[in-house]
């Protein structure tokens, strides 16, 4: 069919615009509305406007790091406006707690909650075709937990700041003078609010699915936030209690992990790194939904192999509780127990890379846009493969010898972190913000700002990966003056990367004030999501949603009159109640 | 529990306009739930979840547990003799006890049988009271010994019932007492105005309240009235604990001796310390002292003038400072038998020729370098601390675990006396009760892995 | 034109090269494993990438067009996708152990040497009470290092012989390698005139900037690599192989006491130097981690818990052993013990190098006063502690 027409025996099914009542950004008044909402979809925006802060403060503090390193013996801490700001500190000191406050900024405050908490309780409802999650009571507490968590960051950056690096390794974190306790009590907080938020998208999923969402009928991005939730609600306690420990121990000196006190250091480390590497995986699965669903969406073409990327998921999630070990490969640990962390560090990699084979076996034969939202995707794959492959480096135990707390171990989580979650996370809200908002964004804009994002990064962090492979050690406020030039180009690309990002920021809020309407499908996706007006009403869906194929494109047509796509079904007099091609669509992906 | 969100009622909506979605729906049916059956099995997955996060919370403890306890079992089997057996099987009856009530409670209230379920859990409720009210008296009397966590583990053997000091179990039962106050005058209150429901309420509460004195009586008894012998023997059973251990991890050493000699290197730090406990046996048991080490010396004093309170060697024998090892190795050596030892002095002198202090060490199987095998100065002071820091933070834990079941219980108790549930909706009784089952559970744990394994 | 390029090529590909130069056994076999996996992963990569932008390319298509294809799955190849790359895995596993399992087997009677870290420096030990910052070895021969912290955890990295091992308190872990190429030695008039220099401005030595020891040998850097602080990256130092054992053993000699004839305070200095103090104390008066040494001596100090004491020969000697019995007011206690690290004759040393950055005058006025204290301590010597110990349970009786 060509595009803009409707064939014959077909109607269009659009949902239209939502009235002002039922838009559920309109439908109530007043800040007290927004803050006593337990509608998934406001608590969404929130955490949305939350975690956008936290990664402003945390990005600045990064640009803050890169340009320290300008210079061998430090340039931006030197500065005397330092002195004056902070009298009392050396600009060592004040460069080792803005890359501590960086890192625990943007693990804690941005990256875990980033995709799960904000575009997660936006859509899992949706996509689900539920009317709320679960527990909506326990959804908006943790997201005050989260807000909780981020005032007790603040209160440790204006006592005394906070010096331990994020991970909080013992006997520097008994020792130091920093806010210790503060930070890690707001960490500590911050865990609780990402196990509710787990807790509460494992029960929606279970149990309010509507009839005809089978498991393998659900939209990959719900399959990963499944798989991400088991990881927050299984190791997110030991983050707890470690966390606890650490506190007792600097109050009271329980001698579990200070060697003063016949404690040991490396217990602290297993510990912490049983919750803290599945964390990572908290991080990146959420990333690797959203991709599978901008991939499809934007290539039209049914995702290729479903079943390998919805248990690829689980199988990363289970995992990547065996392998904490290879961030302890220089400790001491015995060899044999060194030995079989490596090799289980491996067997992760191959549910990563059957994902990113699967992505370019979609795009193979499909019908490309090149929205923002696909470019992001593009570049996602492109930044992710180079995390992972770099991870087979690290992994590696002869070569781990000599890279690990290296420049190369900070390029590759970045290129994961950042390459990967972040550049996820921009496609996913550039994706979904016509739906979230209702309005469209500049395309033009949204393409540039994918663009330098993509330049910015890998400028930033390709000599990185050179110097840490020639022994520039990470955490250094100055080097040695032959890594000169690797540390300026970095610099130079974390600067144009920041553009590229305010650019994004920029094309977003130019929408709120100039964007066009959005119609409730503008990329032609078929999960529930776009089934309803975009923004979504109070209920999500006015009547219980027709539970179709998430991925079948093939009743979805441009509409380009209007510049939207519509969804055709057969007219209603041939079958009025029960749509013919559900039943057919249903048996032919659910074999 | 906030899991219990699932119960809430559904009139908090902010949008009128879409009530028409809640026309069949009961008022216990919250309005994005389709069937009361939909609202149950959420609640119930929730709360199994929640409760998967509390055992995973816990494990963290009893892996901490199970580490150290490996390092340095003889620490934790002298530290346990501190626990009172008694009283931790009381507590463990009573928490059992409230489980079965707990368990009857969530029956009742599928039955609608809202004045035994009210009843039942309240008795649940004084049971709590009591644990805590005996875990009370055990912790205030710790305190006052100076069994505190490692850096502030204050014990000593030789002076072990301090003078003074502040009376901590005051200080734990002043808010108790206060809530107790607070609830009679609130009995009071209510029933000269005749508020029905308020004196329903607060009629239970009172001996909820009153219970907690009930535990720190019983506590006492147990404790104050077997004190003399109950330490007395405690203390000497510790003494031939020691002993006892001396001598076996003597023997072990032996075997390790003649196995090869690498073996014997690699496990010194162990042998080590069973030399050192050697000879704290030999004193205890009237041995020529050695004059060089004041501190036996002084432990051998206390003993002779007072044989009253038997003094606890373990505790004792952490302290000493290092060159005490030297002498005692200097001298177990000097029989011929112990190549082992000898092997270990030659490497020491060796090492102190090279430099004083010079941290070179000979030890040859890298991967045995834990640090159980470390020198023995990095392990110095107050060992037993480690017990401590381990049994309070396991015990504080799960009583504060225990608390937030009380607060949680007070408000099922309000909610059954408000006649809330039937037999459509009894969720929130039910995902209590699971949880208290929990708490009970971790406790039922607790007990022999702290008090009776030794 | 051509030679030109190529040396400009050559500065670049020296600056952006990939590795640190190869100067121990280890180094060699890590930099072919890393090849290896590099290659491998170009492998992958460049059909990734050429297959992720060829599609988004051929296959762009306007708004409304359907896709040529709706294949969703293929068993075969995605299994063939799934496992085929496993292999590849397990050989890089393979190798991987292998060079980590010979880094950890060290070998029967190789040479000691005892290290320990602290807060900002490093002391390598040894044996016979010498201890100094830089770590010197033999070429071709086995070195072990057997290290352990007094404060936090550090890390010794040398980037060069490709080895890094955790430095973790209460604990002890150890590392070896085999150096395979010896540090070359500079010109000696370049080491008089740079010795000259530095003799004259009376700087410390700065060895980024010189590129070779005082001793004039060049080096390889040795950095700690675990996040332990302020200084944490200044906290390097610097590797020397030697060519000859008995080359290695005249260097030791050559630090193993003060030499004959040499004053105390010009030793001092060297032992401030040597032996981690400048990383926390300066001598021009800017304050550091610790307080400054300039014009302190003689003075009364304001101590933390609100008493004060005269800076006297006791007081230099007490905080050097026992650094927490009297902590200065402002700071915090974090200086390690120096009991049992230097001797008497070195903690002298200290005591008049110090003394010599004091007031004269003032200095003059406490010798007055502490006379009792400057005779018993230039009378201690040689062995044991226990005049050390005075001072300290004078301070317990107090």
């Amino acid at each position: 069919m060509s595009a803009g027409s409707v064939p014959s025996g077909y109607e269009v099914s659009d949902p239209g615009f939502p009235t002002k009542e039922e838009n559920y950004l309109t439908n109530s008044k007043g800040i007290l509305s927004w803050m006593f909402t337990l509608d998934h979809k406001r608590i969404g925006m929130m955490y949305l406007v939350g975690v956008s802060v936290a990664f402003l403060v945390a990005g600045l503090l990064a640009l803050g790091i890169r340009l320290h390193l300008l210079a061998p013996d430090g340039w931006l801490f030197n500065q005397s406006i330092f002195q004056w700001l902070a009298p009392e500190k050396a600009p060592n000191d004040i460069y080792n707690q803005v890359f501590t406050l960086h890192g625990a900024i943007m693990v804690f405050l941005f990256i875990i909650p980033s995709v799960p908490a904000a575009l997660g309780n936006f859509l899992v409802p949706v996509m689900l075709g539920a009317k709320d999650v679960a527990f909506p009571r326990l959804n908006l507490s943790s997201f005050y937990l989260w807000v909780a968590g981020a005032v007790f960051f603040v209160m440790a950056l204006l006592a005394s700041g906070l010096d331990t690096g994020w991970t909080f390794y013992t006997p520097y974190s008994t020792t130091t003078d920093s806010s210790v306790i503060l930070a890690t009590t707001g960490a500590f907080i911050l865990g609780f609010s990402s196990i509710f938020t787990g807790l509460n998208f494992i029960v929606t999923i279970n149990t309010m699915r509507p009839p005809g969402m089978t498991w393998f009928r659900m939209p990959l991005f719900l399959w990963a936030t499944y798989a991400t939730s088991i990881i927050q609600v299984l190791a997110t306690p030991v983050l707890g209690i470690t966390l606890l420990l650490l506190i007792a121990e600097r109050t009271m000196h329980i001698g579990i992990f200070d060697p003063e006190y016949n404690g040991d250091p490396v217990t602290f480390q297993h510990f912490f790194w049983f919750y803290s590497h599945p964390a990572v995986y908290i991080m990146i699965l959420p990333a690797f939904g959203i991709i599978s669903e901008l991939i499809s969406v934007h290539s039209h073409k049914r995702i290729f192999g479903y079943r390998f990327i919805a248990y690829s998921s689980i199988a990363i999630a289970l995992l990547g509780f065996l392998v904490w070990g290879h961030h302890m490969f220089t400790a001491g640990m015995s060899q044999m127990t060194t030995i079989i962390f490596s090799a289980l560090t491996f067997t992760v990699s191959v549910p990563s890379a059957i994902k990113v084979f699967n992505w370019l076996a979609t795009m193979w034969k499909g019908s490309i846009s090149l929205t923002t939202p696909m470019m992001y995707a593009i570049s996602f794959i492109f930044l992710f493969t180079i995390g992972g492959l770099t991870g087979l480096h690290l992994g590696t135990l002869a070569t781990d010898q000599h890279l690990h707390d290296t420049y190369f171990v900070v390029a590759h989580f970045h290129y994961v972190m950042v390459g990967g979650t972040l550049v996820a996370f921009l496609g996913g809200v550039f994706h979904w913000w016509p739906k979230m908002v209702g309005v469209m964004y500049s395309e033009l804009g949204g393409r540039i700002s994918a663009v330098l994002v993509f330049l910015g990064f890998n400028l930033t962090f390709l000599p990185q990966f050179v110097l840490g492979s020639r022994g520039m050690p990470r955490r250094y406020a100055t080097y040695d003056p032959e890594f000169q030039s690797l540390h300026a180009m970095s610099t130079y690309g974390a600067l144009l990367l920041g553009v590229g990002l305010f650019f994004a920021l920029g094309v977003l809020i130019h929408s709120l004030l100039r964007g066009k309407r959005a119609p409730a499908n503008p990329w032609g996706g078929a999960t529930l999501e776009w089934n309803c007006t975009s923004p979504p009403p109070f209920y999500n869906f006015d009547r219980a949603p027709v539970v179709g194929d998430p991925y079948e494109f093939g009743d979805i047509v441009w509409d380009s009159v209007q510049e939207r796509y519509v969804k055709i079904e057969p007219k209603r007099e041939v079958v009025p109640e029960t749509p013919a091609e559900q039943p057919a669509h249903a048996g032919g992906k659910d074999e | 529990m906030a899991t219990t969100d699932a119960g809430h009622t559904s009139d908090v909506h902010v949008h009128e306009g879409h009530d028409s979605h809640d026309h069949d729906h009961p008022s216990y049916l919250a309005h994005h739930f389709d069937t009361p059956e939909q609202q149950f099995d959420s609640g119930k997955l929730g709360m199994w979840l929640f409760l998967v996060t509390e055992i995973l919370f816990f494990s963290g403890m009893f892996c901490a547990y199970a580490i150290f306890r490996a390092w340095r079992p003889e620490v934790f089997e002298g530290c346990s003799q501190f626990l009172n057996t008694k009283l931790g099987a009381i507590n463990t009856g009573v928490l059992l006890f409230s489980s079965f009530t707990m368990a009857w409670a969530v029956r009742c209230a599928q039955l609608e049988e809202h004045k035994k379920l009210a009843s039942l859990l309240a008795t649940t409720l004084c049971c709590a009271m009591v644990f805590l009210g005996v875990k009370a008296i055990e912790y205030s009397h710790k305190w006052h010994l100076g069994l505190l966590p490692a850096g502030l583990f204050t014990y000593d053997p030789a002076n072990p019932h301090p003078e003074g000091g502040p009376n901590y179990l005051a200080y734990i039962c002043a808010p108790f007492a206060v809530a107790t106050i607070g609830v009679v005058i609130w009995l009071v209150v209510a029933f000269i105005r005749d508020a029905k429901f308020q004196v329903a309420v607060a009629k239970p509460l009172v001996f909820v309240c009153l219970s907690f004195f009930g535990g720190v009586g019983l506590g006492m008894i147990l404790e104050s009235g077997e004190t003399p012998e109950h330490h007395g023997s405690d203390h000497v059973a510790a003494v031939h604990g020691d002993a006892e251990h001396g001598e076996h991890s003597g023997a072990e050493h032996g075997d390790a001796e003649h196995g090869d000699a690498e073996h014997g290197d690699a496990e010194h730090g162990d042998a080590e310390h069973s030399d050192t406990e050697d000879s704290e046996a030999e004193h205890g048991e009237g041995q020529q002292g050695d004059a060089t080490d004041p501190e036996a010396a002084d432990v051998a004093e206390v003993e002779s003038t007072d044989p009253q309170p038997v003094v606890l060697q373990d505790p004792g024998s952490m302290m000493r400072d290092e060159s005490d090892d030297l002498v005692v190795l200097e001298r177990l050596a000097s029989d011929a038998t112990n190549t082992g030892l000898q092997d270990e002095l030659s490497a020491r002198r060796a090492q102190s020729q090279l430099s004083e202090g010079a941290i070179t060490y000979d030890r040859t199987d890298d991967s045995s370098a834990t640090i159980a095998s470390t020198d023995d100065n990095v392990l110095r002071p107050s060992r037993a601390g480690v017990f401590f820091s381990i049994y309070y933070c396991m015990t504080g834990v799960h009583a504060i675990h225990i608390l937030a079941g009380v607060g949680v219980l007070i408000w099922l108790l309000v909610r059954a006396i408000r006649q809330d549930f039937n037999r459509n909706y009894f969720g929130p009784v039910d995902y209590v009760g699971l949880y208290w089952h929990l708490v009970d559970l971790i406790w039922i744990y607790l007990f022999p892995l702290m008090y009776l394994i030794r | 034109m051509a030679p030109a390029t190529m040396s400009l090529l050559g500065d670049y590909t020296n600056d952006f090269a990939f590795f640190p130069e190869s100067a121990s056994t280890f180094s060699a076999d890590i930099d072919w494993v890393f090849y290896f996996i590099s290659i491998v992963c170009l492998l992958f990569f460049i059909p990734i990438i050429v297959a992720l932008f060829g599609f988004a390319w051929k296959y762009k298509k306007d708004k409304g067009l359907p896709a040529e294809s709706q294949k969703d799955h293929n068993t075969t190849i995605e299994l063939v996708w799934s496992i085929g790359p496993s292999f590849l895995l397990v050989v890089m596993f393979f190798f991987g152990a292998r060079g980590y399992l010979s880094q950890r087997s060290i070998p029967e009677g190789a040479y000691e040497i005892g290290v320990k870290s602290m807060k900002w420096s490093w002391a390598m030990d040894y044996g016979n009470g010498v201890i100094h910052p830089e770590l010197h070895v033999v070429v071709g021969e086995p070195t072990k290092l057997t290290m352990t912290s007094d404060d936090v955890i550090h890390s010794l990295y040398i980037p060069a012989f490709r080895v890094k091992k955790d430095v973790v308190p209460g604990r002890y872990n150890y590392m070896w390698f085999k150096a395979t190429r010896p540090s070359e030695k500079v010109a000696k008039e370049e080491l008089d005139r740079v010795t000259q220099r530095y003799k004259e401005t009376g700087d410390a030595w700065d060895y980024d900037r010189e590129q070779f020891t005082p001793d004039g040998y060049r080096f390889y850097d040795l950095y700690c690599t675990e996040y332990c602080g302020t200084s944490h990256s200044e906290m390097q130092t610097v590797v020397v192989v030697h060519e000859t054992r008995e080359e290695l053993e005249a260097w030791i000699k050559k630090y193993s006491a003060r030499p004959e004839g040499e004053e105390p305070a010009v030793y001092g200095q060297k032992l401030y130097e040597r032996r981690g103090c400048k990383s926390c104390h300066s001598l021009d008066g800017s304050r550091m981690v610790g307080p400054s040494y300039q014009g302190s001596f003689g003075t009364m100090r304001q101590l933390a818990d609100g008493e004060s004491v005269r800076f006297d020969e006791n007081y230099v000697r007490e905080s050097i052993l026992y650094p927490k019995a009297k902590v200065a007011a402002g700071y915090q206690p974090v200086m390690p013990s120096y009991k049992g690290q230097l001797s008497d004759d070195d903690v002298y040393s200290l005591v008049e190098f110090i003394k010599s950055l004091g007031d004269p005058s003032v200095v003059a006025a406490a010798e007055g006063d502490s006379e009792e204290g400057a005779d018993e301590t230039s009378a201690a010597d040689g062995e044991g502690s226990a005049p050390a110990e005075e001072p300290a349970t004078q301070d317990d009786a107090a």
